[in-house]
């Protein structure tokens, strides 16, 4: 039952109402069960954040597979072997990623062999592991000189400096982990392992690290150099906030200070999404914590001025996603992973928030359930997670929005703590069509991570940053997903990273394309 | 009458037992080797407020500072504890510290029977007792009800906490001895606790906030000024009816109604609205540094109160005061403190008015912006006034009129430390932190620090000496 929360406040209780111009609802059939996954986020302490999910295609057959964190137990990698528009359905595979203590997963193409490879985030060593085709990996920390540490790893980004052929990774680390009675302040250093000799130079420490679960690499004002966001549990820290770091080639990192703009703004921070919603060019960001989740956006003197100062938005647009909205729990929620995706092809973008207690404390709710947050055409946003048949109430922490079965619908997958995770498939009954697009470009950083894609029909304009990072401990790589509505064509270019716009091209609905520099898109069938 | 006090040959397989017991909700927690010393503060060790170290005999007084060092902590890494669910622990924990050694101390008098419902706490069997083993009992019994609701690392803290001491302490000691120490100390303890359920805050619920607010229907009423969802109703609207603690009632201390409100140019409040907008407009830098020195906002420091125990627990080292001095004035603090909130929580719900934001966006500068975030509840008194003031009148009688102190509770935040002439002088600056930070009028500031004082007052004239 959906229920109006904080009576008092007018304006929030209004926006939960049904509203005459609500979205299409997104429907979602649970098919855990069947589908093979079985990995649960195991672990105490040291696991009570952390539990992501990395989607990508390792076996050549264009659907993604999946990798989920064990935590304490080990973690798993499924092949998908889910029929075209089908049920989903996984098999685990002997992939050499059978690891304990992983905390997060994201897919990148290091070393430009035209090869997924994947950074384990663990409490102990992270692990860089080169992928050797057909599912196989193996570990690279002595190949690529990466210095794994000894941390407790909680977030990652990546970037592609410019003039680089290697990547700029950066890790966000936890607390210590050996501080028993007092660790309120022992946050350990964030670590920057930029090119060097034939792969990562000796990591440079981003001093001082603030406890981070999630980071990314985003260009927030467009500059062409992304700068490095990072998202910090103020449980922990002292005298710290969230950081955004200027990250220029050949220069000493400086984190941006308020003199500069950015203004002091103290969350539990667990989660990142980005999207720009309003289609001004420039990100929103969609900050997760516990009872309160932010919605930055530039301030229009901010806009003006190029300075990094945001407002907050969430209140306004509906989705501060503060408290359960179904089930008979009244305590605040605790949020996770966030996405900004298109869950029913209408060609806005929706919010996936993952929800879930820390373990069992009491002044939050037990049974929280998952958020689905489907955008109005207003800009506001409608709650549907239970309607849609994604509010589940297991402990959740990562998490992706990603089409399994390649049917045009983006479908679910979320880990939880001490529970195995949950697998959703998209059945939208009328939803809007769509097109999936996959960057490929010759020589370093082949899928053109930091591109923006543009995706035009008639004069409205989506445009989404490729980013590697965000979200909490889960990540993505392979076809971008964009609902294009009753469209059945559009016109889609790419602002190639460090390099110059593609031309606009059109393509039709409902295709899957791959896109190249100074090439046609070349459609691919699935 | 306790015979398992007296029976020594169970003694040994009791006392492990009991230990066994409190450690059980660890039972999930590796065990490490306890890191007390390498995560001091740099505020404790600029001032000498130490833990207890790996070696040396353990004192009473290590238990207290070690204990209050980890409350200070867990007041902040608690969401339910906004400053008047916090000021309340630090009154029963500090009620529960000064019974435990008072038990033990002929010096000291009980205060059963001086606050309201405090029945005579339970006789101490006639045997021997290790006083420090005594009052770790009676706070860790404590402090594992007052922070139940903490999160997985507060309670791996406890939990460390609670077995550093349980070793330290009855290791040293013969069975019968550990045994009947530590169940002085627990009944000390859960005789507070008792007494604690029935006044009123016991249950906090939805971290404070109401599950609804009427509507204003007068345009001076406090409206929500927070884009957080969870603040559009006001924190804890009934925390004025608890059972007070030394002040016969919240009404003892109450205040006469803030200026009337008017949007009328040259009006009185009009004039205090005006002087808000000029100071925060002409903020020094030192002015800016006091605003956000006393900011003490929840979950981001030890809270206001907090602050003040901070500050005593800073002047007890710097002094280096014995046991029952160090119980004496956190106990008297602590019942200051709570009062302190009590009173000014009931003054804030009976006039409800707005906060500066709202009045000035409405009157003179719809673009208006504080220095400080508004907090989520009504305008009049001043909460940091009151209880500074309060907390100032019970350190000023413990210390005396010009006490200098230096106060660096935020050294770790990278907020140096500030020195006072005496705690009147802290507290007329924390009150007037808040004129700096936009988020007061100055009569809710200066009618503040009079009801803190009012207050504070009966906190000193309990008797706690014989």
């Amino acid at each position: 039952m959906r229920r109006c929360v904080v009576a008092g406040a007018a304006a929030l209780c209004l926006a939960l109402q049904v509203r005459a111009d609500e979205p299409l609802s997104p429907r979602f059939v649970e098919e855990t069960a069947a589908s093979g996954i079985t990995t649960a986020y195991d672990g105490e302490w040291e696991f009570m954040v952390g539990g992501g999910v990395a989607t990508f295609d390792c076996s050549g057959d264009g659907k993604p597979e999946v990798f989920v964190a064990g935590g304490a137990g080990m973690a798993a990698l499924y092949r998908n072997n889910s029929a075209l528009a089908g049920a989903l359905r996984f098999a685990p595979v002997a992939s050499g990623l059978e690891l304990e203590s992983v905390t997060g997963a994201y897919p990148l193409d290091i070393d430009a062999d035209g090869l997924t490879d994947l950074v384990l985030l663990r409490v102990g060593e992270d692990i860089v592991m080169r992928g050797e085709g057909d599912c196989r990996f193996a570990r690279a920390n002595e190949a690529w000189g990466f210095e794994g540490g000894d941390a407790w790893s909680t977030a990652f980004a990546a970037t592609w400096e410019a003039g680089a052929a290697w990547p700029t990774l950066a890790i966000g680390t936890y607390i210590d982990r050996a501080e028993e009675a007092f660790p309120w302040g022992s946050c350990t250093d964030t670590h920057l392992f930029r090119p060097g000799g034939r792969g990562f130079a000796p990591p440079l420490p981003l001093a001082p690290g603030f406890c981070a679960l999630s980071m990314l690499f985003t260009d927030w004002n467009r500059s062409g150099t992304p700068a490095l966001r990072i998202s910090n549990d103020r449980e922990y820290y002292k005298g710290g906030r969230e950081q955004l770091w200027r990250i220029e080639p050949g220069k000493a990192p400086v984190e941006f200070t308020e003199a500069e703009g950015w203004k002091t703004l103290r969350i539990w921070g667990m989660g990142i999404a980005s999207a720009d919603l309003d289609t001004d060019g420039f990100p929103e960001y969609f900050l997760t914590s516990m009872a309160d989740n932010k919605l930055q956006r530039l301030t229009p003197p901010a806009l003006q001025a190029g300075r990094p100062t945001y407002g907050d938005v969430a209140f306004k647009l509906g989705v501060t996603a503060h408290r359960p909205y179904t089930g008979s729990e009244t305590r605040p929620s605790t949020a996770w992973h966030a996405q900004f995706d298109d869950v029913n092809n209408d060609g806005r973008a929706d919010l996936f928030v993952a929800k879930g207690n820390v373990a069992e404390m009491p002044d939050f709710a037990q049974d929280d359930p998952n958020n689905l947050l489907v955008q109005r055409s207003d800009g506001t946003f409608a709650e549907m997670g239970d309607v849609a048949g994604v509010a589940s109430m297991a402990i959740s922490r990562g998490g992706q929005l990603v089409d399994l079965n390649l049917d045009g619908l983006l479908d679910l997958v979320v880990v939880n703590r001490w529970q195995g995770a949950q697998v959703w498939r998209n059945v939208t009954e009328g939803a809007g069509g769509w097109v999936q697009l996959r960057l490929a470009q010759e020589g370093a950083n082949r899928d053109a991570i930091g591109a923006w894609i543009e995706v035009r029909d008639g004069d409205r304009v989506q445009r989404r940053e490729i980013t590697a990072g965000g979200g909490h401990a889960s990540g993505h790589l392979g076809w971008r997903h964009f609902g294009v509505g009753q469209a059945t064509t559009v016109e889609v270019r790419v602002l190639w990273p460090n390099a110059e716009a593609g031309d606009w091209q059109p393509v039709a609905s409902d295709t899957f394309q791959t896109l190249s520099p100074g090439r046609a898109p070349i459609v691919w069938q699935p | 009458m306790f015979p398992r006090c007296a029976l020594a040959a169970r003694a040994d397989r009791v006392l492990m037992l009991a230990l066994a017991e409190r450690k059980g909700g660890a039972d999930r927690v590796r065990r490490r080797a306890v890191t007390f010393g390498l995560a001091a503060s740099a505020a404790a060790i600029a001032t000498g407020w130490r833990p207890a170290v790996a070696a040396g005999p353990v004192e009473g007084r290590d238990v207290m500072r070690t204990w209050y060092r980890l409350v200070l902590e867990l007041v902040r890494h608690t969401p339910t504890y906004s400053p008047p669910v916090a000021s309340r622990a630090f009154a029963c924990l500090g009620i529960t510290a000064f019974e435990a050694v008072a038990g033990g101390d002929a010096r000291l008098l009980s205060l059963a029977g001086q606050l309201p419902d405090l029945t005579p706490l339970p006789p101490r069997e006639a045997a021997p007792h290790d006083e420090a083993l005594v009052l770790h009992a009676a706070l860790g019994a404590g402090v594992r009800h007052f922070f139940a609701n903490t999160g997985p690392t507060g309670q791996r803290a406890m939990a460390a906490m609670q077995r550093h001491f349980d070793e330290r302490l009855a290791g040293g000691l013969s069975p019968e001895v550990a045994q009947c120490s530590i169940e002085a100390g627990e009944r000390v303890a859960a005789h507070v606790i008792a007494w604690s359920a029935t006044d009123g805050g016991a249950v906090v619920e939805n971290m404070g906030f109401a599950a609804s607010a009427v509507p204003p229907s007068r345009p001076e009423q406090w409206v929500p000024t927070s884009l957080i969802a969870q603040q559009q109703a006001p924190l804890l609207p009934t925390w004025g009816q608890n059972r007070p603690f030394a002040m016969p009632s919240a009404a003892a201390c109450g205040l006469p109604p803030p200026p009337a409100y008017s949007e009328m140019p040259g009006s009185a409040f009009h004039a205090e609205a005006m002087e808000v907008v000029k100071t925060v407009a002409a903020l020094t830098d030192k002015q800016r540094r006091i605003a956000r020195f006393w900011a003490d906002d929840p979950m981001l420091s030890p809270t206001p109160p907090g602050h003040w125990v901070s500050i005593a627990a800073q002047v007890l080292a710097t002094q280096d005061a014995p046991l029952d001095r160090m119980a004496e004035v956190q106990a008297r603090l602590g019942i200051a403190l709570a009062d302190a909130f009590i009173a000014c929580w009931a003054t804030k719900f009976e006039y409800d008015l707005l906060r500066p934001v709202t009045y000035i966006r409405r009157v003179i500068d719809p673009a208006w912006e504080p220095l400080l975030n508004t907090p989520p509840f009504p305008e009049y008194p001043s909460g940091h006034s009151t209880q500074s003031g309060a907390a100032a009148a019970v350190l000023t009688a413990m210390f005396g009129e010009d006490f200098a102190f230096e106060d660096a509770t935020h050294v770790d935040d990278g907020l140096p430390a500030r020195s006072f002439p005496s705690f009147a002088a802290a507290a007329e600056e924390a009150g007037l932190s808040r004129l700096y930070g936009g988020i007061h009028f100055r009569a809710a500031i200066e009618r503040g620090l009079e009801q803190g004082v009012c207050v504070g007052a009966h906190a000193t004239a309990l008797r706690m000496r014989a």
